[in-house]
């Protein structure tokens, strides 16, 4: 008997008692499907923060960080310039990495119109900030390169401060806002930006709503006693890399100020990270579940084959005395663990889709059974029913006809 | 030349601490063609001897040649194929297949054979089912049959690869009279078509139907 007839029979045999087929699957069923559905969900969450990555500018954005000077810096940190223009300038015409390279400037300042006011965050920088992180005016337009050369008196605010200080984020549009006991004049107003990592999760660009964009160059000789910036705004270019990029930039920047006084980090890092956690530990519990649902399962049928093992022996003798092979017997066994677990594999595979969707439902969280994931649950649905039917078939296979034969 | 060749078979079997010594050197001879008893009390070896002729188990000492070739001496794979091509052996307790059906019970010896098309197997499964009267049988399960119709049945499946050799170990053990005497009927007839039988009895009455009896007491063949 060749090993397709061996399959075949095996196949045969599952089908030929099906109770205790599906009896000795539940575990299987339960832990595939587990597993699926961790594996679901991450990949959801996955695809999700590569969503909020193109959001905020896409993998190849990278920002550049002044670095809190140390309690007691030596003698290159305080040699150093710390981040200045020039480094923009320097990085512009030295990082072949780099597509685009954009200033950054920003303080604390009060926010004044009529009898409302606050205190929040100013941005200073210039037109190419815009495109590097992808954001849209609502109404208006955004600064000119003409803005920054005459160190206009105006500003982009975003959605959120328009309406606070406006009533409605479209009013602000060509009214005058007082920033840091400065007058200017809005020429913009950004669209609402939103993303939601969860259902219960705040919005994770609520922080470019509460912001205002002025020219660096007003910024700067507005409010400021020297040419240092706060931070670099980086667009790699598309076959660079991120990696490669942030590694050029590094060694430039360190060749021109002697110490690490900056951070480099891509854009978006770290963003979403609370409910990255609460994701982990729920991605663990239900990973704990399904291994140990396909443990359990694993034992159960490797019991159950076992037991239908010692019901069988004399059949097996039987079959021996009419010309059945040790490895015929033993592949018998095996198949039969084979369709077994297979069908069980698809089953939890099934319960996993349901699963999946039904969490995804109830948490709003994306989550998709994708080819990629069917694939690895039922590949280790069928590793789970070899190992469990290994040792039934080789004791099947072992024992000699009159042997078998005999056992009552 | 003999079909069956056997000289000083022994067998030892270890119980625990004792050695039981269920065969002492028994010789034992088979011409194609003959019908033979084998009979004597229980315990006297004849379930055994019989084990070692059909191939199912093998000899502590002696030789043993079916059809020209020393079984001593044979590889487990190669014994596989001596059981299905020269030895057709019916049980007792028949020891059908529970879940196959009366036909693919027949045909499941030359599925081990391999290489036997499924429309044949079919056919040869069908042909001796004729011969045997279980046309109308095929495709029942053995539960469903009366007890001379699953020995039958087991007949067909221990014939249907041709064997060189028919073994039956108490054929009728199982059986009532008239189930018994229809099993004998059939052996006669398998007799007188040119078939070797070889069976092990204790019943005198199914002993005498034989060509020839073989008297076994204490291991030994007297």
């Amino acid at each position: 008997m060749n090993l397709v007839e061996s399959l075949l029979t095996g196949l045969d045999e599952a089908r030929r008692h099906w109770g205790q087929t599906l009896l000795s699957l539940l575990g299987l069923i339960l832990g595939t499907g587990s597993i699926v559905t961790v594996l679901a969900l991450f990949g959801g969450q996955t695809a999700l923060t590569e969503q909020f990555l193109n959001e905020v500018g896409g993998r190849g954005t990278i920002v550049v960080y002044d670095r809190e000077p140390s309690a007691h810096p030596g003698a290159r940190e305080l040699a150093s310039k710390r981040l200045t223009f020039h480094d923009a300038q320097f990085l512009r015409d030295r990082a072949t990495a780099l597509m685009a390279v954009s200033p950054g400037w920003a303080k604390q300042l009060s926010y004044r119109v009529g009898n409302v006011s606050f205190d929040g965050q100013v941005i200073g920088t210039v037109p190419d900030y815009m495109t590097i992180n992808d954001i849209k005016p609502l109404v208006g337009r955004y600064l000119s390169d003409l803005d920054v050369r005459q160190q206009a008196r105006v500003a982009v605010l975003g959605w959120k401060y328009a309406d606070s200080l406006f009533g409605r984020a479209t009013a602000a549009l060509g009214q005058v806002v007082s920033i840091g006991e400065k007058s200017y004049r809005v020429v913009g107003v950004l669209e609402r930006e939103e993303f939601y990592f969860a259902a219960w999760e705040d919005n994770a660009l609520e922080y470019r709503n509460e912001r205002a964009y002025i020219p660096i160059s007003a910024a700067i000789a507005q409010y400021s006693a020297n040419d240092r910036l706060d931070f670099l705004t980086l667009k790699a270019r598309a076959g660079a890399g991120g990696a490669g990029a942030q590694a050029q930039v590094r060694s430039l920047l360190y060749a021109r100020h002697g110490v690490e006084d900056f951070d480099i980090r891509a854009s978006g890092q770290g963003a979403g990270q609370d409910s990255g956690q609460f994701l982990m530990l729920f991605n663990f519990i239900f990973l704990v579940v399904g291994v140990v649902s396909l443990v359990t399962g694993g034992i159960v049928i490797a019991n159950i084959l076992l037991a239908s093992v010692v019901e069988r022996v004399r059949e097996f003798g039987t079959r021996m005395a009419l010309g059945a092979t040790a490895g015929g017997i033993f592949a018998h066994v095996l198949a039969e663990v084979l369709v077994i677990t297979a069908i069980g594999g698809l089953l939890g595979l099934g319960l996993g889709a349901a699963l999946t969707g039904i969490v995804a439902q109830a948490m709003q969280m994306p989550a998709v059974v994708s080819p990629f994931i069917a694939t690895i649950s039922l590949a280790t649905a069928v590793s789970v029913g070899l190992i469990a039917g290994l040792f039934p078939a080789l004791r099947a296979a072992r024992l000699s006809p009159v042997e078998a034969l005999r056992y009552a | 030349m003999s079909l069956i060749e056997a000289r000083g078979l022994a067998k030892t079997y270890r119980l625990g601490q004792v050695d039981v010594q269920a065969l002492r050197g028994a010789d034992v001879d088979v011409a194609a063609g003959e019908y033979i008893a084998i009979t004597g009390p229980s315990g006297s070896g004849k379930s055994t001897l019989m084990h070692i002729l059909g191939c199912l188990d093998s000899p502590t000492a002696g030789s043993y040649r079916l059809d020209g070739e020393d079984v001593g001496t044979l590889s487990g794979k190669r014994l596989a194929y001596v059981r299905n091509r020269k030895v057709g052996f019916v049980f007792q307790t028949f020891n059908l297949m529970p879940r196959l059906t009366v036909e693919e019970n027949v045909a499941l010896p030359l599925k081990y054979r391999g290489g036997v098309p499924r429309g044949e197997r079919r056919v040869r499964a069908l042909k001796l089912l004729e011969r045997l009267g279980l046309s109308d049988r095929i495709g029942h399960r053995p539960d469903e049959l009366s007890g001379g119709e699953r020995q039958r049945v087991a007949i067909a499946r221990a014939l249907v690869g041709e064997p060189a050799i028919l073994m039956a170990d108490e054929p009728t053990g199982n059986l009532d009279s008239k189930a018994g005497s229809e099993v004998m009927k059939t052996f006669a007839e398998l007799h007188a078509a040119g078939h070797t039988i070889v069976l092990v009895t204790h019943d005198p009455g199914v002993a005498a139907r034989a060509e020839r009896m073989i008297q076994m007491s204490d291991g030994l063949v007297v």
